[in-house]
This record gives C-alpha cells, structure tokens and sequence, in this order.
C-alpha cells in the first residue's frame, strides 16, 4: 500500500475540476426536489392521489419503484432514490476506471510502479478517493434536506443510501478492471452490469418478485426505506457487499501482471480486411452505433409501455387540461409525455454524435492519422470516413427509439418514429458545431464542443424554469424542432429544412478549414 | 543529378518558437541520407512539411518532383513513411494495421510481408495495445518494406528496437538501397548513419550546419594521433593545427587539423616513431564539435 496517499493527491490534482463540480450539484439535487415536491403537492389530499396513480403505473414501478410513504421525505426519496444511485453509480464507475486500468492501458502506471508504490496502491487510491467522494455528497445533501423541513437522522439515512449505490458500482468496477487489458471493456463490463442489475431492481418492483430486490444495489438504496421506517441495517449489507466485492478485486489484482488481465487478450487474425479509410472509421465507430442502438430501442420500447398506461392512469380533468395546454386542443397525456421525453433524449443522442464527430480529432491527437495521411489517403476522405458517421450514425437510435417506442405504444412504429427522426438536423447542427471548431481550433475543439452541449443542456434547464427569456432559448437547435406528434406534420418541414442547412453551412466551413491547416497532433 | 527531396530556405513557426530557420536539404534519388540532429532540432517537422501535414511559413519544399501539400496524396502513392513515435489502433492487430496500410499505399507484396515478419519475429495476431514501442515500430516498418514504393522517409525507426533488430532493419535499408530506392532517414544514432547513409545533412536549431557526402566532412575534421616516440618533440605543441596535446613518457596522443596533418608527422618522424595509430573522426566527433561549438 505504500504511496497511496502520493496517489490519492495525484487523482485529486487531476479531478480537482470534476469531482468538485459532481459532488455540489450531487449533493444540492435531493434539496432542490423537496422544495420543487412541495411546491407541487401542497396538501396530504395531492400528495396521496399522486401516490396512488405511481404506484398503479407499472412504468414508475420500474423505474423508481414503490413509493414507501406520502410524505414530503418520502416521495423525495421516492423522487432521487433511483436516478441518484444511477448517476452516482455511473460516475464511479468511470472514476475507478479512469484511474486504475486507463492508466494502465496508458502506460503511466508502468511508469509510477517502478517507484515506490506498492502493487495495491494504486487501485487503493483509486477506490479511496470514490468512495469518499460519495460519501461526501450524501452527507452534504443532510442541511438542504433539514432547511426544507425534513427530520435530520432520515435525511442521513437517505444521503447514505445514495452513496451505497456509489460504493456498490465503485467496487464493481474495480473488479472488472482486473479481467482485461482493455479499458474499454472494463467500463463496459461496469456498466452493462449496471444495466443488469437495474433490471433485477425493476422486475423485483414491477414484476411482482420482491426478494429480487435484495440483490441489487438499486434496491438496497430504496430498501433502507429513509422517511419510511428508516432501516439503517440495511447499510450493513451495503457495507459487507462492498468490502466482499473490494477483497476480490485486491486479490485477483495479485494473479495478473501489470498492464495485464485476468482473462488472456485473445489473439486476433494475422491477415486484415479493412479496405482503407471508411473501412477503418466503421471499425472504430461500430461499437458506438450499435451500443446505442441497442440502449436507445430497449429505451423507446419501455417508454411505450409506460405511455400507453399514462392516458388511463391520470385520465383527470386536470391533466387534460394541462395537455391541452401544452400540445393543443385534444392532445393526449401520453403524447404530451412522449414529447418531452424525447427533447431530452434528442439531447442524448447528440452525446453520442459527438463522440463520433470528434473522432477524427481524436485520432489526429494520438498521432494515428498521421500514419493514415501520409498514405495516399486524402485530407478530405479522411475527415469525411468518420464525419458520415456522425451524420448517419444518430438516425439509428433516434430511429430504433421512436419505432420502439410506437410499437409497445399502439404498434404505431412509423409515426413515432418520424416524430423522433424529426429531431436529427438538431443533432446535425451540434455536429457541424464540432466540425467546424475541428477545422478551426483542433486543440481546443473536443473541451469546446461538450461546453456547447452543456449550454444548451443549461439553457433549456433554465428556460423551463423562466430564469431565461425566449430569445436565449432560441439559440438551441432542440427549441426549434417542432413537437411533430402533437402538431400536424406539414408545419414541420420548414424549421428542419432550416436546421439542415445551418448544419451543412458548418460542416463545410470546417472542412474547408481543415483543407488549409497544419495537423496538429498532440505530441 | 535528380532529386527525391529538394528542401530550399524552409521556415516555419509555432507562436514564438522557430521550429525551422532557413532549413537546406537536398537528397539526390537512389541515396540513403542521414539526417541528423539533436531531439528538437526541426527534424521531425521537416518530414511534416514534406509530408503536407504542415505548410512552411516560407521557402521552397519539392517531394519527388511534386508540391508536398498540393499534390500530397498522389505523391504519397509514391513513398511509405514511418513516424517517430508510432501510435496504432488498440483494437486492431498487427497485422490488420499492415494491411489496412499496404491497401491504402495501393497493395504489398505478401511474399516479402511474410519474410518481414519473420526476420523481425513480430507477431501480427497481437491487438496493438499489447504491444511494445519496439514492435509497435516493427509493425510501421514491416508495411513500409512490403509495399512498392520509390522513397522512404523514416524518422527515428530504430529507436525501440533492440540491437538485434536494428542489424534486420540495417539489411532491410541496404536492400532498399541496392533496388535503387532513395530513403531519408531522421536518426540521432550514429553508428547506425554511418554505417548506412551515403550522405548526411546535420541540422541544429531549425537551420542546415553541415551537408555532404561522410569523406567531404571528415576532411574538414581531425584525426586522432595516437603515437611511441622514441624521444620529446618539443616544437608540437606550437604546432598551428595541434589540439588537446598530451604526453605521458613517450606515450603521445593529439587530435590534429586535416591540412596540418603533413607537418604533424614530418615533425613526429624526425624523433623516431616506435608505434603509430591514426583514426579517422568518427561521425560522433563530428557531431560534437558542431554542437559543443554551438552551445558555447
């Protein structure tokens, strides 16, 4: 173990922006739902009718599970139990990879190793920090949660119920850490294990199996019952879980070799088959398409069931209303639901075209394009091979989503469909944003187009809460995008023929740009 | 005679910094230069213009007859390159990589591919994140010896190979040479110019100190005597072209200007010589009086 502490300040240096910034938000969030939980439910009478309608809604079933108590604490807890364990999990899992195998694959903890720094160190410095980490942010979430009223030992209860979730996944990915070389499939196995165990959590609650939940750190996190009979026992099968899981990964971390796995890499074809540049770009990228894919259809076809509920369940007077509001006279709840579900969603996809747009950059970083570029391989081609599948790469889970989504909703594929296709040129329009930072300031383009994602994301966040008048808002692709299911279809092709061409207006900007420049790798 | 590589008065800044100040380099077809220089020296962004991944601030760049950034993907029809510092894709294996970029060059020969690989014993089923620096580079190079190409430019190839594969890569360049292929190789190793190179460009500071064939530049350098004298010779030491003179008994050694190396040994024989040794500059000498002259 020695030299820990030298790298638990070296993950500290490296994070000093982004654990900071995810423990604030981490910790201000349960706040923020009881204050928003009471507003919205003001007496006992609202708070019960809302009860009743989730727990008959066998889509909140399985994503939050049951509601253990009508109560401000409970519903909260009700609210954040789940999505906070999501966030918390999936961030720790990135953060123990990120600083145990990545660094390996890297080759920088070569490099340290040969110091003094004992074998275990690192991955103790790695989990140290984590686990830490989360329970900083539970505890730090107690004073909102009692200025909001609530009682300060189940406000306790509930940070450290969230932070179990964390611990749970830190120690998961520290085990998947050992088995490969490969750190991308280290976080993969991490988070499809994350999915697994999700999964157990949502048929324990929505399929009628409740000892299911007993095996899932999603449903430890809701089992502690916090503002519900408070079960703090239930963190002692936290606690023993976590230090089992960290044991194991301790031990097997001794049977392999640094830089190694567990699981010998297998050994690939001697001869290849890759044609050239798209050749290559569709190996690079395919994971991404498809993982997508297969995320995003999984996704539409549980919103669909979730939506074909939604028009019985709170078939009140007000609801209607608040559809008609929002989507026009005759509009229904589950449209209105679905319409919104997918401007967010919308926002993911864009993540992962992202990913792809900066791929190009990413290779020109590790020096690989030069190596391509230097064959009779054009500039242009080049850039083109990973641009079409940033371009063509978000119409599938945009696609695979909406025709999910309208299966399980009314066996309506096509329409939905449409309606969530209709949010591509929005996509587009960051991808060429990408693209053209790419041609212009490489260096700088990947750290610049995640911020311009993050304004976005921010702006509408503040938009839907009045803080920012229509004319910021305006400056998001998203805002433009017409709700294709609620109103008729022929208003819709302008703003997207709009989008489209702002899009193309950017990527050839960037491309031309990029026909001028140096090449700017990284080393 | 025609040149492969015609480089005039290249310069080309980053910011503040002057990576390349008024950069000659000329390498005639057929020939294997030596272009050498120390770490920063403007060596590796040189290969960069050359290869149209950067366009010089001013000067005049021309690649195998063409403009290296109009023209760069079909003159690169007619070169294979491998990078100094050689990164390649995690996921794909060794020989996927040699492959994808013989295809890409226009096609390999697989008899010489398989050959390859085996004098540089690399196995091409590992996933390249497995592996090292050395066989990273092994990899590089086995795709440019394979693929049908006029000229080679090489930065560094050798600097994560053992000395074992450095003799393989040697034979490869000598091979190369006697198919009347031109390479340009960026080296700081020496022994590995000198025993490969027909001509030699020394760069320092983004600038051309020295051009030339070996013999042209060792003349204008000393040689070391080593000598037994029979007795003193006192007048050596007022000697013009005598340097770093030391006597121990009759044991003398001196390194000495090459036109001052007549009167030198005019000047020994006349005590009487017992043992005589001269060694011409080795390129490392050379290398050094250009770059201790520069430093101080």
């Amino acid at each position: 173990m020695t030299g820990t502490w030298t790298l638990i300040r070296l993950i500290l240096r490296r994070d000093r922006v982004l654990l900071p910034v995810w423990i604030v938000i981490s910790a201000l969030l349960p706040a923020g739902v009881a204050s928003a939980t009471a507003a919205l439910y003001t007496d006992q009478a609202a708070r019960d009718a809302f009860t009743a309608a989730s727990m008959n809604n066998p889509a909140q079933l399985a994503m939050r599970g049951p509601v253990h108590e009508a109560s401000l604490g409970g519903l909260t807890a009700w609210t954040l139990g789940s999505s906070g364990a999501l966030i918390g999990g999936l961030v720790s899992i990135l953060l123990v990879i990120r600083h145990t195998r990545a660094e390996e694959e890297a080759g920088r903890r070569e490099l340290l190793a040969s110091g003094v720094v004992g074998r275990h160190a690192p991955l103790a410095a790695a989990l140290t920090v984590v686990l830490a980490a989360n329970l900083l942010l539970g505890l730090l979430s107690v004073p909102g949660l009692v200025r909001e009223g609530l009682p300060a030992g189940s406000s306790v209860l509930f940070g450290l119920s969230t932070a179990s979730a964390g611990w749970a996944f830190a120690a998961v990915a520290a085990l998947t850490a050992q088995l490969t070389a490969a750190s991308g499939t280290a976080r993969g196995v991490a988070v499809a294990a994350g999915g697994l165990l999700f999964a157990v959590r949502s048929l324990a609650d929505a399929g009628g199996v409740p000892w299911l939940a007993w095996l899932s750190p999603f449903g430890w996190a809701r089992l502690t019952r916090p503002y519900a009979g408070d079960r703090w026992w239930v963190l002692g099968v936290v606690v023993v879980s976590v230090a089992a899981l960290t044991a194991s990964a301790f031990a097997l971390s001794t049977r392999r070799d640094v830089a190694g796995g567990l699981l010998a890499a297998r050994r690939g074809p001697a001869a290849g088959t890759l044609r050239g540049g798209i050749g290559l770009a569709w190996r690079l990228h395919r994971g991404t398409i498809v993982g997508s894919g297969i995320g995003f259809c999984l996704l539409g076809v549980l919103l669909g069931m979730a939506a074909r509920g939604l028009d019985s369940q709170v078939d009140t007077p007000q609801f209607r209303e608040l559809a008609a509001t929002i989507g026009g006279p005759g509009a229904r709840v589950s449209e209105v639901f679905f319409t919104f579900v997918m401007y967010v969603l919308s926002q993911i996809v864009t993540a992962f075209a992202l990913v792809s747009a900066l791929r190009a950059r990413s290779e020109e970083a590790a020096g690989r394009a030069e190596l391509l570029l230097a064959a009779p391989v054009g500039r242009l081609r080049w850039a083109l091979s990973h641009l079409v599948f940033a371009v063509a790469g978000p119409a599938l889970p945009l696609a695979v989503l909406g025709a999910g989504a309208g299966l399980a909703y009314e066996g309506d594929a096509l329409r939905v469909a449409g309606a969530t296709l209709a949010y591509l040129p929005a996509v587009w329009t960051v991808v060429g944003f990408a693209t053209l930072l790419f041609g212009v300031l490489p260096r700088q383009a990947a750290a610049a187009s995640w911020s311009v994602l993050g304004l976005i994301l921010l702006v509408d966040l503040l938009a839907e809460f009045r803080l920012v008048g229509g004319g910021v808002q305006d400056l998001s692709p998203f805002v433009h995008v017409p709700p294709a299911l609620l109103g008729d279809a022929s208003s819709t092709v302008a703003p997207l023929l709009g989008l489209t061409a702002v899009a193309g207006a950017l990527v050839v900007a960037g491309l031309a740009l990029l026909h001028r420049r140096d090449l700017a790798p990284s080393t | 005679m025609s040149a492969a590589v015609r480089v005039e008065a290249l310069v080309k800044s980053f910011g503040q910094a002057r990576a390349l100040d008024g950069l000659d380099l000329t390498v005639r077809t057929g020939e294997v230069h030596g272009f050498l220089g120390p770490n920063g020296s403007g060596k590796t962004t040189t290969t960069r213009v050359l290869l149209g991944q950067m366009r010089a601030d001013s000067g005049r760049a021309e690649l195998l007859g063409g403009d290296p950034w109009r023209d760069a993907t079909e003159l690169h029809r007619r070169l294979a390159y491998v990078p100094g510092d050689v990164t390649l894709w995690p996921s794909l294996t060794g020989g996927e990589v040699i492959d994808l970029l013989g295809r890409v060059r226009g096609g390999l020969d697989p008899r010489r591919r398989a050959e390859l690989l085996e004098r540089f014993e690399l196995d091409p089923r590992k996933r390249c994140r497995a592996y090292s620096k050395g066989n990273r580079q092994k990899v590089a190079l086995v795709a440019a010896f394979a693929s049908d190409v006029e000229l080679l430019i090489l930065d560094e190839p050798t600097s994560g190979l053992d000395p074992l594969m450095e003799a393989v890569f040697n034979e490869c360049v000598l091979r190369e040479k006697r198919d009347g292929r031109t390479v340009l190789l960026s080296s700081h190793i020496l022994s590995e110019v000198e025993t490969l190179c027909d001509r030699v460009s020394i760069i320092r500071a983004g600038r051309t100190v020295e051009s030339g064939s070996l013999a042209d530049l060792r003349h204008f350098t000393r040689t070391s005597v080593t000598a037994q004298l029979a007795g003193p010779v006192p007048g050596l030491a007022s000697l013009p072209g005598v340097h770093d003179l030391t006597v121990d008994g009759a044991l003398l050694r001196c390194q000495v200007d090459g036109d001052a190396l007549t009167a030198v040994l005019g000047e020994l024989s006349r005590v009487g010589v017992r043992t005589l040794t001269t060694r011409p500059p080795t390129l490392e000498e050379l290398f050094l009086r250009h770059y201790e002259g520069a430093a101080a």
